[in-house]
């Protein structure tokens, strides 16, 4: 026993080293399986304090910036109402496969971002609206342009985002002119470009094309921009095209977001629950 | 030691954690160097610093910019790891005439030749560990490289200037 603790004593820094290492390790891997209990991250109180002070910092000198993209949205946002009194009329007789409860399924938050990164290769964001304001893991976050990420983890004042540019993190999308499906990946550097993958080569892509987000998605809500079409090559295995996309969500001068409520999200689960499991 | 230099020790470390979280972030050079000043503190740390010590403090450190870089544990490794090597370091570096008692790490004390590689090996160590958990992916090895390879340099520069400045007349 006493040999037992001479040896523990003598080797206490290498037992401490291993010890420490196997928590970090434990963090990193386990960290996408405990989102909810695990709060070292930007979400954690008084690291929001202190970020959402330099944010507000930050903002004040960028506040024309802001104007100019909010007043550009405004003017946007004023098209689309013009455009849908115009179709007030027509909403009384809806095709059949159009329910009346989908004409509102969507609910947008407005979030102001108070931290973010973009120049790791797994990009996250930090917004200061949490449970308490309704948000819930697994809904869409977009800004005024294009896509932005997906919740993965709140408090009660916070959210967790992880954003498009992470490596992991696809996004279901489509051509807007042919309607041809693919998915958006970020290959992990260059904040303004990602790819479209999954796109056969005998599909007709061209320079300039609109990609926005698929019908078949389980998060963001149909025909939300996501980028240009920037250049069209060849894979190397020759079977799908190579396409680089130009993000147009402005990620480094992100300030403001809107968290997308799916009020279908529920009965979009149960189904997904049903579903016979084929492994 | 004296209790002054212990006093300016301290008070460059909460620096040197502070500039890093609040003016370091979203820095980078040429999109792919990353300047990581928070080391200061355990390159920094008195050659005599009892390991199990640096060990721990590397934690602390490495959890704290984990918890601002929503990294959950990568920065911790890291540092941890760096912490540990570093007596290693020492050995291996060891000058002609060994390590004085009342040395310390400066570029003024050590001079060139034994600061460099010091600077290098920690950094260099640091940063590969840290990209390659941050990256995930093998695909993104060779990026990774190059991320860690520019963030050392970056980061001997930074050091250096610190050190010209530190200088004690």
């Amino acid at each position: 026993m006493n040999q037992l603790f001479e040896f523990l004593l003598r080797q206490r820094n290498l037992l401490l080293f291993i010890l420490l290492q196997v928590i970090s390790l434990w963090s990193v891997f386990t960290y996408n399986n405990y989102q909810h209990t695990l709060y070292f991250n930007t979400t954690n109180s008084w690291a929001a304090s202190i970020l959402s002070t330099r944010q507000e910092v930050a903002t004040y000198h960028q506040l024309r910036e802001i104007n100019g993209e909010l007043a550009a949205e405004n003017q946007r946002l004023h098209q689309q109402i013009f455009k849908l009194q115009s179709q007030v009329q027509q909403k009384a007789d809806l095709p059949v496969f159009f329910s009346k409860a989908s004409l509102d399924r969507y609910k947008p938050i407005a979030c102001k971002v108070i931290d973010q990164s973009t120049r790791n290769s797994q990009n996250y964001l930090t917004i200061e609206k949490g449970y308490l304001d309704g948000i819930k893991p697994g809904m869409s976050v977009i800004s005024s342009t294009g896509v932005v990420g997906k919740v993965i983890s709140c408090t009660e004042n916070l959210a967790l985002i992880v954003s498009v540019l992470h490596t992991s993190n696809t996004v279901s999308a489509k051509i807007k002119s042919s309607g041809e499906l693919g998915y958006i990946k970020w290959p992990g550097y260059q904040t303004e470009v990602a790819e479209l993958m999954d796109v056969s080569k005998y599909k007709k892509v061209v320079k300039g094309d609109t990609i926005v987000t698929s019908d078949y998605n389980a998060v963001y809500p149909p025909n939300i921009p996501i980028g240009i079409v920037a250049k069209v090559g060849l894979q190397d295995d020759g079977t799908f095209h190579d396409i680089k996309v130009m993000l147009l969500t402005h990620f480094s001068t992100l300030r403001y977001v809107y968290v997308i409520e799916n009020k279908f999200a529920g009965q979009q689960d149960k189904l997904d629950q049903a579903k016979p499991k084929i492994d | 030691m004296s209790a002054n230099f212990q006093y300016k020790w301290w008070i460059a470390v909460v620096l040197s954690i502070v500039v890093q979280l609040l003016f370091l972030r979203d820095l980078a050079l040429f999109y792919y160097g990353f300047c990581f000043i928070y080391l200061w503190a355990l390159i920094k740390a008195p050659i005599e610093t009892p390991p199990v010590y640096l060990i721990l403090g590397g934690f602390v450190l490495g959890w704290l910019l984990d918890t601002f870089y929503n990294t959950h544990g990568m920065h911790a490794f890291s540092t941890v790891l760096v912490a540990w090597l570093r007596p290693t370091f020492f050995k291996i570096l060891t000058p002609a005439n060994g390590y004085d008692e009342r040395s310390s790490i400066s570029l003024e004390e050590m001079k060139w030749m034994w600061f460099f590689p010091y600077l290098g090996l920690m950094l260099f160590t640091h940063h590969i560990v840290l990209f390659l958990l941050e990256a995930s992916e093998g695909s993104l090895f060779g990026l990774s490289l190059l991320k860690a390879f520019l963030s050392t340099f970056l980061g001997m520069a930074v050091f250096t200037l610190l050190e010209l400045f530190n200088k004690e007349k």
